[in-house]
């Protein structure tokens, strides 16, 4: 009984319960959607089909799950040449970390429901964001591949680049408001009016720094397949590729909730109240429909852009996309002494 | 058990010493690749090339991963058999390819194929050259990570390849001109099939433009990259789309003025920047000529009366039966004269314009029914010292979006 | 036959070039040839370059088995000078069999660098002054048998294997 109640406790402790409740199953799920628009969406612009064979009646929706099972029983053959111990750990580290910023979001103003006391939260979602990316790096280097070396080079200089741009842009609320909690940020917001409105430079700073983060179109440029077959991914096979796969749509998920929370006003027009579902069901529900909707525009570039050359994408993020942030965040600054 | 290194001696012919493969070295901080064979962006070619930093140094094009030794094979088929041979080369562009190597022959038989023949030639060559320009668009989209185009010109490219279908009952390989004209005629309700392929395509080019040439990233990626100036593609001796880009004005069908082409009206596009760009550009220019010309010609060709297909040489030999069912449907067997067919002494050279670029045959004949000798140098073998004189200075990210412009395509470079 | 368009005296244009040189020319189909001896291949190939003639569309060997020899022909136009493209002049000279070597005229005209490589392969012959000649479409066992040579024969496979 006793085992069995500290096993609820580890579960239920509100930083596990997020990270571990809507950070892997809640974000499967969003990852399957976002996977299947993300085809289904290409398809139709392409005048094709799309995912369909499995599940016809929702329209190939499974297709994502059935492609991970696939992973899960192939063999993931570990070639002799690589550095065994951190080309199995660190694709998993990465997926892992990459939902950590997770235990740092409010999802309701209910304080029963905060993972963690909520004064500095923002720093450390942000902080805890640009951890998973050097093991992307990681894998690269483990593979002892050419293309993957290259591909990890390429993925550093996309860290550099985008890295500093999230944090800048993001803080640009912060900024604004003399605050890092994200309650009163999402509270803020329902008085004054969405930071996307308030702020749409550093929103559309954020928005690019996602995308960049993700290797998602125009900036697919690590794992660019005619150059570089699949960059720091091209020694992995079976369940690590899969995991590989995954950690990219993790972390794009992970950085769409904050970009909900602080520039397309959280919860809101929801007033969390008390109890489960009003007080963090409803609400949570609430973000991570914004937070999809921001992974499904993002996922919908795929079809319109082309690939950027990596000189062109550094250069358009230290020369456009920076200075764009640091502007948000001056906007911030003068808001703030407007307010 | 056999060491796999040791090397079986060859069986026959004489050893010479081959100075090749020689050792090379690597300075230390140049990053050599191998890009290729199996390599999703490198085709059936290996390119291996040194990198240093994000910058190419050097690019040795190692080809020869689908060679067929086509010379070797002519000399040992007769003068028929080889057009099925040839088109092996770039089989959705098989009607441009096979046309030079049938006019030589020609020229050797002293035969000229009757107008309708001509001009039904080049309406198949016309809808290949389309057919061709959008698979090197699709490949060209995809190099650059554009999946969208990638999809459309593989779906647009269908409707021609239906088109030549409908005209020949083959949808890629027609062998469709033989000695002295064609193997049938255009069936019932070609024309308006034909037309509406022709508006259809005209509607679509537009929509090309708008989400890939006009993109701001594809711009970006092509603008520039892999400047080619005009005296150094002559220099380099390249062809088609990739010399017209660099501002030569140099079509085989001006310069040679084969088939219908004389008669028809068509502008030769010249772009003058020589970048990938205009690479692609003279493509699209070149696709809107196409257009103009399978107009052109489905009109000659249906307000003539249906004459024989072939030059009366020939013709006259079928049996009668043959010809009562050709001026019933235009449909009509291989005739068996061709089977044995002795090409009179001599040596012929004819060029031709193909999708990718001037291809030419020279053939030689002893009299008998197999050639002696055909030589055939194809267009993207000649576009090869692109990658190892224009390429390196680029970045590693270029050569994807140079290759697609040049249309490389290895099983016709290596035939 | 059909259209053949040419715009200019290439025969006038030839004797013009070739000044002093020993050769012979002959209309054949196609194409204009214009032989000369070994010796002044390469000296015929600059004046022809300087004439015009800037590349080089095919370097077409030819194995006359029963004379002993090799003929060389290299087919050569322009891109530069539009009324000269309509033409082409096949400049061609002869090598025995059993001395098969070839002055590189790679320097002359750049475009013949791979197309060297290829007839060095194929038929053995080599190229005196080559900057870099490899095997570029055979692999080493296959180049050994000279495959474009005529005293290689294709053995074809039948297509019902007789039992034994």
């Amino acid at each position: 009984m006793s085992l069995l109640q500290l096993l609820l406790d580890i579960v239920f402790y509100p930083p596990i319960f997020q990270v571990l409740v809507v950070g892997l199953i809640v974000s499967l799920i969003i990852v399957v959607i976002t996977i299947w628009f993300e085809r289904k969406a290409a398809a139709r612009v392409q005048r094709r089909l799309g995912p369909y064979h499995v599940s016809p009646q929702l329209g190939g929706l499974l297709q994502p799950l059935a492609d991970l099972v696939r992973y899960a029983f192939q063999e993931p053959i570990i070639p002799r040449t690589v550095d065994a111990a951190i080309f199995v750990v660190a694709p998993v580290v990465a997926a892992v970390l990459s939902i950590i910023p997770l235990g740092a979001v409010p999802f309701t103003s209910n304080p029963a429901y905060w993972p963690i006391p909520m004064e500095n939260s923002l720093l450390i979602a942000l902080a805890l964001s640009t951890v998973a990316p050097l093991f992307i790096v990681l894998t690269g280097w483990a593979s002892n591949n050419k293309f993957a070396v290259i591909g990890g080079v390429r993925e550093a200089f996309m860290i550099t680049a985008y890295e500093l741009i999230a944090i800048v842009a993001m803080l640009a609320p912060a900024a604004t408001l003399s605050t890092f909690n994200m309650v009163d940020i999402v509270e803020a917001q329902a008085s004054l009016t969405w930071f996307i409105l308030l702020n749409p430079l550093a929103f559309i700073a954020a928005f690019l720094a996602v995308v960049m983060s993700t290797s998602g179109f125009p900036y697919e440029i690590p794992e660019s397949e005619n150059e570089v077959v699949a960059g720091p991914y091209s020694e992995y096979s079976g369940i690590l590729y899969g995991v590989n796969m995954g950690a990219n749509y993790l972390r794009r998920f992970a950085l769409s909730i904050l970009i909900a929370i602080l520039f397309l006003g959280g919860w809101l027009p929801v007033q969390p109240g008390d109890g489960l579902v009003a007080g963090y069901l409803i609400p949570t529900i609430v973000v991570l429909a914004k937070a999809l909707i921001v992974m499904l525009v993002a996922s919908f570039l795929r079809a319109v852009y082309a690939r950027f050359r990596l000189d062109q994408a550094l250069e358009g993020a230290w020369k456009y996309v920076f200075p764009l942030a640091l502007i948000g965040l001056g906007l911030g600054i003068i808001e703030n002494l407007l307010l | 058990m056999k060491d796999p290194e040791a090397r079986e001696e060859p069986s026959s012919g004489a050893k010479i010493g081959l100075p090749g493969f020689k050792v090379r070295k690597i300075e230390e901080e140049v990053y050599e690749v191998f890009i290729g064979p199996q390599h999703p962006g490198s085709g059936h070619m290996r390119l291996i090339t040194r990198i240093d930093g994000d910058v190419i140094v050097d690019i040795d094009p190692d080809i020869g991963y689908v060679h067929r030794t086509m010379e070797k094979l002519a000399e040992g088929r007769e003068y028929i058999k080889n057009i099925p041979l040839f088109e092996r080369m770039a089989i959705h562009d098989a009607c441009n390819v096979t046309v030079p190597y049938v006019r030589a022959v020609e020229k050797l038989l002293g035969v000229d194929p009757p107008p309708r023949a001509k001009y039904l030639r080049s309406l198949l060559c016309e809808i290949n050259r389309i057919a061709a320009h959008l698979y090197g668009f699709g490949i060209m989209g995809i190099f650059i990570g554009h999946s969208t185009m990638y999809m459309w010109s593989f779906g647009d490219r269908e409707v021609f390849i239906d088109l030549a279908e409908r005209l020949t009952g083959a949808r890629q390989t027609h062998s469709y001109p033989v000695f002295g004209g064609v193997k049938r005629d255009m069936p019932q309700g070609f024309p308006e099939m034909a037309r509406k392929a022709v508006r259809y395509m005209r509607k679509r080019l537009p929509e090309y433009e708008k989400i890939f040439f006009e993109n701001p990233v594809v711009r970006d990626r092509l603008e520039g990259v892999g400047v080619i100036p005009r005296q150094v593609a002559a220099e380099l001796g390249l062809v088609g789309p990739t010399a017209r880009g660099s501002s030569i004005k140099y079509d085989a069908r001006l310069a040679e003025g084969y088939d219908a082409y004389p008669e028809l009206d068509f502008e030769i596009p010249v772009y003058t920047e020589g970048d990938s760009l205009a690479r692609t550009y003279v493509k699209i220019e070149e696709i809107k000529q196409s257009l103009n010309i399978i107009e052109q010609c489905v009109s000659w060709l249906e307000t003539r009366e249906r004459e024989a297909p072939m030059h009366p040489k020939f013709w006259e030999k079928s049996p009668p039966l043959w010809k009562k069912v050709y001026q019933e449907t235009g449909r009509i067997k291989l005739l068996p004269i061709f089977a044995s067919l002795k090409v009179p002494p001599g040596r012929a050279v004819a060029r031709g314009e193909t999708a990718r670029g001037e291809i030419i045959y020279y053939v030689e004949s002893d009299g008998s029914t197999k050639p002696y000798r055909v030589r055939i140098v194809s267009p993207s073998f000649r576009n090869l010292p692109v990658f190892k004189y224009i390429v390196p200075g680029h970045r590693v990210m270029d050569l994807p979006a140079i290759y697609g412009s040049i249309d490389y395509f290895p099983p016709e470079a290596d035939r | 036959m059909s259209g053949e368009q040419e715009t200019v005296d290439l025969e006038g244009l030839v004797s013009k070039a070739l000044e002093g040189i020993n050769y012979s020319i002959s209309r054949e189909k196609g194409y204009v040839e214009v032989s000369v001896p070994l010796e002044s291949l390469r000296e015929a190939a600059l004046r022809l370059k300087n004439a015009g003639f800037d590349h080089v569309k095919s370097l077409t060997i030819v194995d006359y088995i029963k004379k002993g020899e090799f003929k060389a022909m290299y087919i050569v136009s322009s891109y530069l000078s539009e009324e000269l493209s309509g033409g082409l002049i096949a400049l061609s000279t002869t090598v025995k069999r059993d001395k098969a070597k070839l002055p590189s005229l790679s320097d002359v005209w750049i475009s013949l660098l791979f197309q060297e490589r290829e007839v060095y392969e194929m038929f053995g012959i080599e190229f005196e002054g080559h900057p870099d000649l490899r095997l570029l479409l055979l692999a080493p066992h296959i180049a050994e048998l000279k495959p474009l040579r005529k005293e290689f024969i294709v053995k074809e496979e039948p297509i019902i294997r007789k039992p034994k």
